[in-house]
C-alpha cells in the first residue's frame, strides 16, 4: 500500500470511531481502566514482594547464612567458627541464633513458642530484628528479660512489664520479664516467638558452642555468591546459603501470584478488547453499502481491512497511552498511600517501574489489535455488486 | 475515439438451479465525448452492463476494450488502480460517506490516488457544482440533489475517462432532476466528459446525444 492510502484510511478510521462518541468514551474508558488495572496490580505485586524480600534481608537473614549439616541439629564448634568470621576480610560482622522450642505461660494460659536466642551485640550488626519493635524496650547485651512477638503478646493477653514462665524443650522453666514486643513483618518471626539473650538460653538448655544459624555479613552483599565457597571450605561447613537463595521463594511465589493476578486482568482487557471488536463489527455491518462504494470509487481490499485495523489500533492507542497515565498516577498513588492488611499487619505497598508500563502497553495494545482483525477480515471480503445492489 | 467497445458480452449469473443471462451477447461502442443514455425495461441487463464496464464485475465471456485495452482479464490490484483513475460512480442514492463532510467525500479519491493538493481541488468541485457554501456540511444536512451533487464532484475528482452513473436522479423531484441533467450536460459541452447513464426517463434520454435501447440482455438496433 501506498503512503497516501494509509493517510486516507488513518483519516477515514479516525472520523469513523469518533462518530458515535459516547460509545467511543465508553469503549476507551475500558481499555483505560482495563490496561490501568494491569499496571496497578502488578505494581502491588512487585511492591509486595521487594518489601518482603527487603524485609527479609534487614530483619532475618545475612548475607551469607550457615546452617547445620544435613543431619545435624546444630551447628557445632561455634567459637572456633567465629573467630575464623572475625579473621576473614570480607566479614564485617556475624550473629550466631540458637533456636528451640518451649512453652510460654502466663496467668492460665500457655502455649508453645519458638525461642530465638540471640547476641543482642552481634545481632544489631547484621540485622534490625532488635528494632523492630511494637513498644517497650529492647534486648540488650547479657539482659535477662525476653522479647515476645505481638501475635503471642496478644493470644497470652501479656505485655511488656509482665512476667511469664518459660519451660524449654529440656524441661528448665524460669520465669521471665518481658521487656518488649516485636513486630518485624516478616510471618515467621511474628508468630510465637520469644526473643533471649544466647548466654541465658544456653545456661537453660545446657548447651555450649552450639548454633542454628550463623548470619554473616559481608563488605558488599553481591560478593555473597562467591564468598559461598571460600566460607564452606574455610570453615569446614557444609550448608551455605546467600542472601539470594534465602529469598528466591518470596519472589518466586511473588511471581505466581503476579501470574495470577495477570490472568485476571487479562479478562477485564479481553471484555474491553471484545467491546472493540464489537463495535467495529457493527460499524462494518452497517456500512456494508458505504464500503461496497468505496471499493467501487477505487479502494483496494488491502485499504479496507486497514481502514479497520486502524479503527482498532486508535482505540488501542488511546486506551494505552490513558491507561499508562492512569497506571502510572494510580501506582505512584499506592506507593505513597499503603492499604493497611489486617491479616500479616503490614502496609502493602505498591511500586513503580518503569517495565509495568511497557509490558502492559504491548499487551493492552496487542490485544485491541487482534480484536479489530475479524471484522476487517470481513470487511475486506465484501462483494461491491452486493454491498451496492443488494 | 473508441471508449468503450464490448463484443459478445454475456454475464450469467446462477441462482441455486437457475440460470438467469443478465447480458446475453452485448456489442456496444461508446466515442471519447459523448453523452450516453442507457434505456429498457426492467430486468434488461442495463445495471449489468454498467457493472462490467465500470470494472466492478467480470463478464462470464466477451470482451470489453476500454480505450483500446481489453480488461476482462485483468488482474484485480490493476482493477482496482484502473477504476480509481479512470473511472467515476454515480449510483442511485446513499453514495456519501455519511461520517465525512461534502468536501471531505470529494478529497477521499484524491487522497487514495495520492493526488498533491486534493483539498484544492475538492474546492473547486465543489464550486463547479454549485455547492460552494455547503462543503463543511455532512451529508445527512444536504437534500438528495445536493448529495447527487456531491457524488458527481467526487466522481470527477480523479479527471475520469468515463463517468458512469445508473439512475442517478430517480429519487430526486423534478427541479433537482433537472439540476443534475444540467450538470451532466454542462460536463459534456465544456469539458468532454464522457457520460453513459442508465434511466427509465425518456424525456432524460432525449436529452443526451444518443440513446443504447437494450431488452432481454442485448442492444436493441
Ligand atoms: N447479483 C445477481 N444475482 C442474480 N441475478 C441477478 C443479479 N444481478 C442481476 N441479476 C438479474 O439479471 C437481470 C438483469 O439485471 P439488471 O440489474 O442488470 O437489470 P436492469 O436493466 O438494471 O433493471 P432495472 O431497470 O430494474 O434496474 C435481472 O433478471 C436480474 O434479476
Ligand atoms: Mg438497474
Amino acid at each position: 500500500m501506498k503512503l497516501s492510502e494509509l493517510k486516507a484510511a488513518l483519516f477515514y478510521a479516525r472520523r469513523d470511531i469518533v462518530k458515535n462518541k459516547k460509545v467511543f468514551i465508553f469503549i476507551t474508558a475500558a481499555i483505560i481502566f482495563a490496561t490501568a488495572n494491569i499496571i496497578i496490580v502488578n505494581g502491588f505485586m512487585d511492591g509486595i514482594a521487594n518489601d518482603l524480600v527487603s524485609n527479609s534481608i534487614e530483619t532475618s537473614i545475612g548475607h551469607l547464612n550457615i546452617y547445620p549439616g544435613e543431619d545435624d541439629r546444630f551447628i557445632e564448634g561455634v567459637g572456633f567458627k567465629e573467630k575464623k568470621l572475625s579473621s576473614m576480610d570480607e566479614v564485617v560482622a556475624f550473629s550466631s541464633r540458637l533456636y528451640a522450642s518451649g512453652t510460654l505461660s502466663f496467668r492460665d494460659k500457655a502455649t508453645a513458642v519458638n525461642i530465638i536466642a540471640l547476641d543482642a551485640t552481634n545481632e544489631k550488626r547484621v540485622t534490625n530484628l532488635l528494632e523492630k519493635l511494637d513498644r517497650g524496650n529492647t534486648l540488650e547485651a547479657n539482659d535477662r528479660d525476653i522479647l515476645i512477638s505481638f501475635r503471642l503478646a496478644e493470644d497470652m493477653g501479656a505485655d511488656a512489664g509482665d512476667d511469664v514462665q518459660v519451660v524449654f524443650e529440656n524441661g528448665a522453666s524460669q520465669t521471665y520479664r518481658i521487656k518488649g514486643i516485636t513486630h518485624t513483618g516478616s510471618y515467621e518471626l511474628d508468630v510465637n516467638t520469644v526473643f533471649m539473650a544466647k548466654a541465658e538460653a544456653n545456661s537453660r538448655l545446657g548447651f555450649d558452642d552450639k548454633a542454628s544459624i550463623i548470619l554473616v555479613k559481608l563488605t558488599d552483599k553481591d560478593i555473597a555468591g562467591e564468598k559461598k565457597q571460600v566460607m564452606m571450605d574455610e570453615l569446614g561447613v557444609f550448608k551455605v546459603k546467600t542472601w539470594w537463595e534465602e529469598v528466591e521463594h518470596i519472589v518466586k511465589s511473588a511471581g505466581a501470584w503476579s501470574e495470577f493476578s495477570n490472568i485476571v486482568s487479562a479478562v477485564g482487557l479481553v471484555a474491553s478488547a471484545i467491546s472493540v471488536g464489537v463495535v467495529i463489527h457493527i460499524n462494518v455491518v452497517h456500512k456494508r453499502r458505504q464500503i461496497g462504494i468505496m471499493k467501487a470509487i477505487g479502494a483496494s481490499n488491502s485499504f479496507i481491512f486497514t481502514v479497520f485495523i486502524f479503527e482498532a489500533g486508535l482505540f488501542g492507542i488511546i486506551g494505552v497511552v490513558g491507561g499508562d497515565l492512569l497506571g502510572y498516577y494510580g501506582t505512584r498513588y499506592f506507593e505513597t498511600h499503603p492499604f493497611w492488611e489486617p491479616i500479616t499487619r503490614t502496609w502493602f505497598r505498591a511500586r513503580f517501574y518503569p517495565y509495568l508500563l511497557y509490558n502492559a502497553s504491548i499487551v493492552s495494545f496487542g490485544i485491541t489489535i487482534l480484536a479489530g482483525i475479524y471484522p476487517a477480515i470481513k470487511a475486506r471480503r465484501i462483494n461491491i455488486i452486493k454491498a451496492i445492489w443488494g | 475515439m473508441k471508449i468503450i467497445e464490448t463484443r459478445e458480452l454475456k454475464k450469467t449469473y446462477t441462482l441455486g438451479k437457475v440460470e438467469v443471462n443478465a447480458l446475453n451477447g452485448v456489442n456496444a461502442l461508446v466515442e471519447e465525448g459523448e453523452f450516453v443514455a442507457i434505456m429498457g425495461p426492467s430486468g434488461s441487463g442495463k445495471s449489468t452492463f454498467l457493472n462490467m464496464v465500470g470494472m466492478l464485475d467480470v463478464p462470464t465471456s466477451g470482451e470489453i476494450y476500454l480505450n483500446g485495452t481489453e480488461i476482462t482479464k485483468m488482474e484485480e490490484h490493476a482493477r482496482v488502480e484502473y477504476r480509481l483513475r479512470n473511472i467515476g460512480f454515480v449510483f442511485q442514492f446513499f453514495n456519501l460517506f455519511m461520517e465525512l463532510t461534502a468536501i471531505e467525500n470529494v478529497m477521499f479519491p484524491m487522497m487514495l490516488s495520492g493526488h498533491p493538493f486534493y483539498k484544492e481541488r475538492a474546492e473547486e468541485l465543489l464550486e463547479s457544482v454549485g455547492l460552494k457554501s455547503r462543503i463543511n456540511h455532512l451529508p445527512s444536512e444536504l437534500s438528495g440533489g445536493e448529495q447527487q451533487r456531491v457524488t458527481i464532484a467526487r466522481a470527477l475528482a480523479n479527471q475520469p475517462k468515463l463517468l458512469l452513473t445508473d439512475e442517478p436522479t430517480a429519487n430526486l423531484d423534478t427541479k433537482a432532476t433537472h439540476e443534475i441533467m444540467e450538470l451532466f450536460r454542462r460536463l459534456n459541452e465544456e469539458k468532454h466528459q464522457t457520460i453513459i447513464m442508465v434511466t427509465h426517463n425518456p424525456e432524460l434520454g432525449a436529452k443526451t446525444d444518443r440513446i443504447i435501447h437494450f431488452r432481454d440482455g442485448k442492444v436493441v438496433k
